[in-house]
């Protein structure tokens, strides 16, 4: 058992542990999400969805995608086998060395299907398609302010050195 | 057609852009420099003012009653755009197409248990707001 889910598999990049461990940081972050940002919303308005950006996107961000070996204990303790392990619940696949893949793609998508389940029938397929162009553009906005950003690596800054 | 359907369309891409540049320009730097509450102040920061932005005051177009897109969308978008740019320099000699499609095909995996678990929790807090207490007292209302 230990052997099956810590072995580690070239064609999909992780294990099966953080197969199952990726899914389940993405359902936590999202249920969560779906559940209570709504509600704190209308509780407390504006100022609502700020307290939830913090606890809710604060917290979760610590438990998906924190990555040791910066900050103030940047070492952290080693564990029982003298390594210093990732302990987010998101794998980043390939030991990392890919884009990186943000819990935003799972909120995203249970906002998503949440709606859908939540809509009449018969109305389902209007509603998919009336979204599609709302989807392509929010997404390709997301990956031009991606590229801009990505860019300051191509300028040739070298600081400290 | 609807009137201004192209400046919704275009808000919608500002406030993406934003969102996600602010994410991968801030979010790194705040965890290099101060650990875990580096991240977590960014949370606050930049995650509760972009969406007061997008979503409480609407640049992202999201019309009644139809179906949410949340800014976690361009989120996503920017992270694996910013992680095939940002790290180019370090293989220079790289053939562009190749190495973006390359990248693009190692990030199927966690992609696909992303969504499936998302997909999962929006169906779970389906049925969960039918008998959650305070969810399912707003219902009969």
């Amino acid at each position: 058992m230990v052997e099956f889910l810590s072995t580690y598999s070239e064609t999909w990049g992780m294990t099966p542990a953080s197969v199952i461990a990726s899914v389940f940081g993405a359902f936590a972050a999202t249920f969560a999400v779906l559940i209570c940002w709504p509600k704190l919303v209308k509780d407390f308005g504006a100022a609502g969805g700020i307290l939830s950006a913090a606890f809710l996107i604060g917290t979760f961000w610590l438990l998906n995608h924190k990555l040791p070996g910066f900050g103030i204990n940047p070492d952290q303790i080693k564990d029982a086998s003298g390594h210093v392990q990732q302990f987010g619940l998101v794998n980043q696949a390939f030991r990392g060395s890919c884009p990186w893949v943000d819990m935003g793609s799972a909120i995203f998508c249970g906002f998503w299907v949440h709606c859908l389940m939540g809509a009449k029938r018969g109305t389902r397929r209007v509603l998919v398609m009336e979204s599609l162009p709302r989807i392509f553009w929010a997404l390709l906005g997301g990956v031009i302010g991606g590229v801009l950003t990505g860019l300051v690596g191509f300028s040739g800054a070298k600081l400290f050195n | 057609m609807k009137e201004g359907k192209w400046k919704r369309r275009l808000t919608t891409l500002i406030g993406g852009a934003i969102v996600g540049a602010l994410s991968f320009g801030v979010w790194p730097e705040m965890w290099k420099t101060y650990g875990i509450m580096g991240g977590f102040l960014t949370a606050t920061f930049v995650i509760g003012i972009s969406w007061y932005m997008n979503h409480w005051l609407g640049v992202i177009d999201n019309p009644e009653g139809t179906l949410w897109v949340d800014q976690g969308l361009p989120i996503f978008g920017a992270g694996v755009a910013w992680g095939i740019v940002r790290f180019w320099p370090l293989d220079p000699a790289a053939d562009g197409l190749a190495y973006c499609l390359g990248a693009l095909a190692k990030i199927w995996p966690t992609l696909v248990c992303c969504v499936v678990g998302g997909a999962l929790a929006g169906v779970a807090a389906h049925f969960a707001k039918k008998v959650v207490p305070a969810w399912r007292d707003d219902e009969k209302k």
